[in-house]
């Protein structure tokens, strides 16, 4: 078995195993000076030979992680692309709610209602902030779904409010879905966020009015979320996928 | 394989157990039940004997269809059991039988319960799917939640195993799918799940299997197709002629999809489009600039739009027309100014138009034309010529289209020694042009220096005309003006110095036949033209020649034509064939184009033909109206020579009879006019029978007695037969006195002939009386009373005339006169057939001596001879007697000596 097919199969184990890059190099390394001390006389080509095929492990190494990183981007990016356009369809949704409550609808979206999930993300690792993202994503689904019941009941059934309403809810939980996968992408080794206080608490039974404010509060603080996460997803793009360059870049 | 047999065998064993709990159990038992067959394999189907010794497998066979299997694809198992294999052909279903020999009366009477089948249903595997995609379109202001996919089937199907189609739309989470047996399907999903990925594919599947297509894994937003921009507007600014702006409107929010645009404009009325590169418009935009665009154009706009991620999504369709027309800008061309130069009659001056077109840039509607006439030997006496104004009223539409109105300027007369010089400029709204400029050249000028093109060729292919030339290689040579006319009208192009070969742009029409010309222009001089006829396209002539004139003539007729009008021979003629026929055969002659007229050759005399000409061009030929002649009886002359001819020979005829009567003027006179004796000079003796002949005078009274000379000159022929017998006495008689003499030898017939004055009667007198015959006897009276003795009372003198001419019968018959004077009525009508020779006597036609006996008779009438006329009538002769006579009837001779005896 010639030194060079050997070297090739052992680069190609190193291409499959990101972690181990740099054993990888040094062994690679190893293996060359072995091989000079072999081949007395056929020291200064095959140490060009091995420099050649070390420059091209690297570049090939290079040309892996950036197109993790790309695909790491991508994600993100689609991610973001979902967020804004369920945020654009959300500020849709409170002018098409505003529109069909009647009178004093811009002074039910200014009182304050509990049991309303909180539009803040926490945590502190990108990855806590993600998974904060996904659980508040996730606690508004039963407010949508208790909205969409009440007005069910307060508008026509072409009313486009519920159309509306169907569509953001949908489209929320879609991005729920995607911000998961992106967690499970970015964080493998993570456990599945899952909501800590156990099932949202839904209010008790409300009037019309209250349903209203109600619907306007959750419409509103919904909108809040998502411009909170899409900063958060601008924040983690640049975070997290240029911090998987650097690790890589640390490898080499 | 074996596991499977065993497998078989087992389920065959527990159906016949069950069936025997039944006693409707079947002997023989195919497995396996109903298959499925691929098309194209084999097959093997195994059957068994159940419950039953009475047969074994070597008494089984297999029928296909009724058909029975050829036992070499048999395969005996065991001693109950046998299969066949057989290929799978054909799609229709069949039945395959397993039945029994009648080996016993068993099997015989319980036939049906030996025979088992199955059917074999027969198909395709499916094929995989190709080509799949899929679509979502763009309904109102977001995409439809409906994504419509289509697919190509691959591989056969059979109606007993067809394929269907499951298509199947995976999102994160959730599953769609949809089926169909066509080549298309929809999946509905709630909403249109943008930025999320999907995956899309078909799976074909029948009863022979199943198989998946490829997998579409792509964003969502790949399937999108969105409308066209909405609310196009175009701007035109004034300050930038050339330069358009366009503002659309998304059809789709940003957050949804952000698009990418594609631009294409043209002239109004083109379908040229021209594309604006895409690097310039891939973007999020909504307005665009367009440039380098032409002044005072319309221009047709449209945009079109798609997802911004390249190779994601489709192009959406064209926006609709949006229009708009560039701003005007002065004209950046000169206008193409031109001339016509006709000659004038009787004047040593020459007819100059001037013509032009509007600058091919006129950038706007031109307005109006200034114009300045320069005289090129004046030039540097009047530098202030005043420009003269041309309106002109140039509709909306000239400017975006690609005809240059041909305008006229002017018209001048210049004197052939003079030339001119010319300036044009064109003006619309905004500006004027460059100056155009022409020179006209002095017509000696123009002769002498300014050399034509060489070997100009024309040709006409692909529906245009092709010039070809020679350059005449002069360097002042600036540019070539290549000029065409036709029907009175002219056109013209510019073509540059290099050029050698060009086509005519102009909107020539078929069969109308141009005067093309190429002039080089030396330096702004027009060099002499080199012009050629061309058709863009020949066609067969409208109508054939009109025969205008024809020249008949016996054997050929010359026949002149009219050439056909040139509007009508719709390509060159190439040339003449006259037809023509007299209803026989049809002969046919060829002449050259430049022929008018043609002489026929070797026709027939007083025939009628048929004439037509077909003028013939390359592309067919036109014939003639139908032209008939005659041809003539007789040749140019033949009726003169005739008459010559006749003429000459009745000249000579009349000639000779001159001559004769000439040389022969006394025989005719003998003839005519025969000697006759003076009557004045003749005696009259007294004459009896005994008396001796001698002459004697005549007396003066006797002068006014005629006595009737009966004499007869009949020969024996002519005389009756009992009269032959008196023959030899009258030649006795003859010979006895012939040398006697008597008066009235009037006659013809005084020839010295034997004046016989008896006849045949006489000759019967001679018997009866007495045979003295006398040959002339005159009875002379006291007055003449007529030529018959009025009685034989009255006493008879006879007198001798002293004449030397023959004696008439009469005269020398006194005797007969007195004695039988009443037969003078029987011998009178003997007297026209008196013949005056001998030699006639034959040749006498009886009828013609009748005749002339009846003439005679007439001519006698005046001559008052009463007696005889009552002789005559009273003694007709017999029927006998006159056919006797009629044949010897001799002439009278007496007659001419009656009228000349007259005045006597």
């Amino acid at each position: 078995m010639c030194g060079f097919c050997l070297l090739k199969k052992f680069e190609k184990q190193c291409d499959y195993d990101e972690s181990s890059q740099f054993a990888c190099d040094t062994e690679r390394r190893m293996n060359g000076h072995v091989k000079s001390m072999h081949f007395q006389q056929l020291m200064e080509a095959a140490a060009a030979l091995l420099s050649l095929l070390l420059v091209m492990a690297v570049d090939s190494t290079r040309t892996v992680a950036a197109s993790r990183n790309q695909e790491c981007g991508n994600s993100l990016q689609q991610t973001l692309k979902l967020t804004r356009l369920v945020q654009k369809e959300s500020v849709d949704l409170i002018k098409t709610y505003k529109a069909s409550q009647g009178e004093m609808a811009e002074l039910f979206c200014k009182v304050t209602v509990a049991d309303v999930p909180d539009p803040n993300i926490s945590g502190l690792e990108p990855s806590e902030r993600l998974a904060s993202i996904s659980i508040h994503l996730q606690a508004f689904f039963p407010h949508f779904k208790r909205v969409y019941e009440q007005q069910t009941d307060l508008q026509s059934p072409t009313s486009p409010l519920l159309a509306e309403l169907i569509t953001v809810s949908t489209r929320s939980k879609s991005l729920a879905t995607l911000i998961n996968s992106l967690y499970q992408s970015l964080f493998p080794n993570l456990p599945v966020p899952e909501p800590a206080g156990g099932p949202t608490t839904l209010p008790p039974p409300q009037n019309v009015f209250q349903q209203k404010v109600y619907g306007c509060v959750v419409l509103k603080t919904y909108k809040e979320l998502l411009a909170n996460v899409s900063r958060e997803l601008r924040t983690l793009k640049n975070k997290v996928c240029r911090r998987r360059i650097q690790i890589n870049t640390l490898f080499l | 394989m074996v596991l499977k047999r065993v497998l078989q065998l087992l389920v065959l064993a527990c159906l016949a157990s069950a069936l025997r709990a039944g006693e409707l159990y079947n002997h023989l038992m195919i497995t396996p039940q109903s298959p499925v067959l691929e098309i194209g394999t084999n097959f093997t189907a195994t059957c068994m004997i159940i419950n039953t010794a009475e047969i074994t497998a070597k008494d089984l066979y297999w029928n296909l269809s009724n058909i029975t299997v050829s036992n070499k694809q048999y395969t005996k198992i065991n001693r109950s059991s046998l299969s066949v294999t057989i290929p799978v052909i054909g799609e229709k279903h069949e039945w395959l039988f397993c039945s029994c020999k009648e080996v016993s009366n068993y099997v015989y009477l319980n036939r049906s319960k030996f025979k088992h089948g199955i059917i074999l249903t027969k198909g395709y595997r499916p094929g995989r799917p190709e080509n799949l995609s899929c679509e979502a379109v763009q309904v109102k202001m977001g995409i439809s939640s409906t994504i419509t996919c289509v697919w190509e089937k691959v591989g056969r199907s059979s109606t007993d195993v067809p394929t269907n189609y499951i298509l199947y739309v995976k999102e994160l989470g959730r599953n769609h799918s949809n089926e169909t047996n066509g080549n298309s399907a929809q999946v509905n999903l709630d909403i249109f799940p943008h930025h999320m990925p999907l995956e899309i594919w078909v799976e074909a599947y029948n009863k022979l299997g199943r198989i998946e297509s490829e997998h579409l894994s792509t964003d969502a937003d790949s399937f999108v197709k969105t409308n066209p921009p909405s609310d196009i507007k175009i701007i035109s600014e004034k300050t930038f002629p050339t330069s358009l702006l366009i503002n659309w409107t998304h059809p789709l929010a940003a957050e949804y999809l952000k698009l990418t645009y594609k631009i294409r404009f043209c002239q109004n009325g083109s379908q040229n489009w021209t594309y604006v590169p895409l690097v310039d418009t891939d973007k999020y935009i909504q307005s665009f600039r367009l440039q380098n665009l032409r002044p005072d154009i319309v221009y047709v706009i449209q945009v079109c739009c798609k997802n911004a991620r390249r190779g994601h999504g489709y192009w959406s369709n064209w926006s609709t027309n949006a229009t708009m027309r560039t701003p005007e800008d002065r004209p950046t061309s000169k206008p193409d100014l031109w001339r016509i130069i006709t000659k004038v009659d009787s004047l040593n001056e020459r007819r100059v138009q001037f013509i032009c077109k509007d600058p091919v840039f006129a950038n706007g509607r031109i307005q109006r034309f200034d114009i300045k006439i320069q005289d090129k030997k004046d030039k540097f006496k009047n530098r202030s010529e005043e420009w003269e104004r041309i309106p002109v009223n140039r509709s909306e539409a000239d400017g975006s289209s690609s005809h240059r109105e041909i305008t006229f300027l002017k018209q001048i007369h210049l004197a052939d020694e003079k030339s001119v010089k010319v300036y044009v400029t064109a003006v619309n709204s905004v500006g004027k042009s460059a100056l155009a400029s022409l020179l006209i050249p002095d017509k000696a000028y123009g002769v002498r220096d300014l050399a034509p093109v060489e070997g100009l060729n024309l040709s006409s292919h692909g529906g245009q005309l092709w010039l070809e030339w020679k350059s005449p290689k002069n360097k002042a040579l600036s540019e070539y003006v290549v000029e065409w006319a036709a029907n009175g009208q002219t056109d013209w192009q510019r073509e540059n110095r290099a050029t050698t070969h060009t086509v005519i742009k102009g909107n020539l029409e078929k069969f109308v036949c141009y005067t093309v010309s190429v002039h080089p222009i030396y330096s702004g001089w027009i060099g002499k033209p080199a012009s050629v006829k061309a058709f863009l396209e020949e066609g067969a002539p409208l109508d054939g020649p009109e025969i205008v004139d024809r020249k008949l003539g016996r054997n050929d007729v010359e026949l002149v034509w009219k050439e056909i009008p040139q509007h009508k021979r719709r390509g060159f003629i190439t040339n003449y064939t006259i037809f023509y026929t007299s209803g026989t055969e049809l002969h046919s002659v060829t002449v050259p184009a430049n022929t008018t007229s043609h002489t026929l050759r070797s026709l027939s005399g007083n025939t009628r033909y048929d004439v037509w000409i077909n003028a013939s061009t390359i592309r067919g030929s036109a014939k003639s109206l139908n032209h008939s002649f005659w041809t003539q009886k007789y040749a140019a002359g033949e009726i003169e020579g005739i008459v010559v001819g006749v003429s000459l020979g009745f000249l000579f005829i009349v000639l000779m009879t001159m001559l004769i009567c000439i040389y022969k003027k006394d025989v005719i006179k003998e003839n005519l006019w025969p000697q006759i004796p003076n009557p004045g000079e003749s005696t009259i003796g007294t004459w009896s029978p005994h008396y001796p002949l001698k002459a004697e005078t005549p007396k003066e009274n006797c002068l006014s007695g005629i006595s009737v000379l009966d004499v007869d000159v009949c020969d024996g022929k002519c005389v009756f037969e009992e009269d032959k017998a008196s023959l030899p006495l009258k030649k006795d008689k003859y010979l006895s006195e012939e040398h006697s003499s008597g008066i009235g030898g009037s006659s013809c017939m005084s020839s010295p002939r034997q004046s016989v004055s008896d006849s045949d009667e006489g000759g019967d007198m001679a018997d009866t009386t007495a045979s003295t015959v006398q040959y002339s006897s005159v009875m002379a009276s006291n007055g003449y009373k007529g030529q018959m003795p009025s009685s034989q009372q009255q006493q008879a003198i006879f007198s001798r005339s002293e004449s030397t001419q023959p004696l008439l019968d009469s005269e020398e018959n006194p005797d007969m006169l007195l004695q039988e004077g009443s037969k003078h009525s029987q011998r009178f009508p003997r007297q026209p057939c008196f013949t005056h020779t001998a030699q006639n006597k034959d040749g006498t036609d009886p009828a013609d001596c009748h005749q002339r006996e009846m003439e005679q008779q007439d001519l006698l009438e005046p001559l008052d001879f009463y007696p005889l006329e009552e002789d005559s009538e009273q003694t007709t002769p017999t029927e006998g007697q006159s056919a006797d006579w009629l044949p010897a009837a001799p002439v009278s001779s007496y007659m001419p000596q009656l009228g000349g005896y007259r005045p006597q």
